[in-house]
């Protein structure tokens, strides 16, 4: 199943959670939203949002900027 | 006489405070955290420019990375600075609300520095844009400071939608060619109920000083710090140039005369 992770195409078993995703690229979950198709998923919900097929997933954090 | 003096330092300290969105700073400098050598700095610098608010930016993050790899937000402590997110990078203004949406998700607060840019070249204002983004901004409950030109008119009326603060340009972003249009700005000054801030465009110390001579509120500013030789001292002359433009301000300059006019009496002179 492919997912757009950041911009990037990515092949992920089915049935990962957000959680899942979080792991396995090594990204803790401090101070971080993430977005799914833009829609912005709370922390409490990234157990329970299993990832679709084409979905697009964004994981932002803060940076310096002016 | 103990309350009397109580009294006056109550009352210089008020004059010298900015309140935005009901809550008073001592400082009248807010920095930006971008193009630092590293998050080390950008505290240092922070901390030597006695700024109380910050700007970030919000960005995807990069994958692949340590977990344990430190983020800008373990360095300034949330508990002690404000945080000020910025959207940075938005061309529209359907992007810029997104990323507030994202912000207030990740800094649980309701503060954004808005700004809608019109061309990758310029970095200037996309006035339009601007005003759609603070108007609806507003109405889902967040308290707008908005980055804007030096246009008197669009001041006005993003102040009319409900902006807590408009901060119009001193020059374009990351020039550092300082305050280009001062009759605008205190156009601007003049026309305002709420804080008017110069953001973008500061140089060095002595452009921060004009604009609070001018009568902003306060004085927004990253490049001039962060790209200047020694930051760290930079931010410390920021911090003495703010407070002496303010001073200079509140006391009211001499007007200006086209004749000498000697320092000394007149009267009893030696020759």
């Amino acid at each position: 199943m492919n997912i757009i992770l950041n911009g990037k195409q990515f092949s992920i078993d089915k049935k990962m959670s957000i959680k899942d995703i979080l792991v396995q690229n090594n990204i803790g979950g401090k101070n971080i939203v993430v977005e799914v198709n833009k829609e912005i998923i709370s922390k409490s919900q990234w157990d329970q949002t299993i990832l679709k097929e084409n979905d697009q997933i964004e994981i932002i954090t803060a940076v310096g900027g002016g | 006489m103990i309350k009397l003096r109580l009294l006056q330092l109550w009352v210089v300290d008020k004059i010298m405070s900015l309140v935005i969105d009901k809550k008073t700073y001592k400082s009248r400098l807010i920095i930006g955290s971008g193009k630092y050598k590293n998050f080390e700095e950008t505290k240092k610098a922070l901390e030597a420019s006695g700024a109380e608010m910050i700007t970030v930016a919000l960005k995807r993050t990069n994958l692949g990375q340590n977990n344990n790899q430190k983020n800008l937000l373990d360095y300034i402590d949330p508990n002690t600075y404000k945080i000020l997110p910025n959207t940075a990078g938005c061309f529209s203004s359907e992007d810029a609300i997104r990323v507030c949406l994202i912000a207030r998700e990740l800094l649980n607060d309701n503060l954004v520095k808005l700004e809608v840019l019109a061309n990758k070249e310029t970095l200037l204002p996309n006035e339009k844009e601007t005003l759609v983004a603070a108007k609806e901004l507003v109405q889902l409950g967040f308290s707008v400071m908005v980055y804007t030109t030096d246009n008197v008119q669009l001041a006005i009326e993003l102040e009319k939608v409900g902006c807590v603060s408009v901060m119009p340009l001193a020059s374009p972003i990351g020039t550092g060619q300082g305050i280009k249009n001062s009759s605008n700005l205190k156009s601007i000054i003049k026309n305002a109920n709420v804080p008017i801030i110069v953001d973008a465009g500061i140089g060095t110390a002595s452009d921060a000083t004009i604009a609070m001579e001018l009568g902003c509120d306060a004085v927004l500013l990253n490049s001039a710090i962060a790209m200047s030789d020694n930051p760290i001292q930079m931010a410390e002359a920021m911090k003495y140039a703010v407070k002496a433009g303010r001073k200079a301000f509140n006391a009211k300059r001499m007007k200006i005369s086209d004749i000498a006019v000697p320092s000394s009496n007149k009267t009893d002179t030696l020759s």
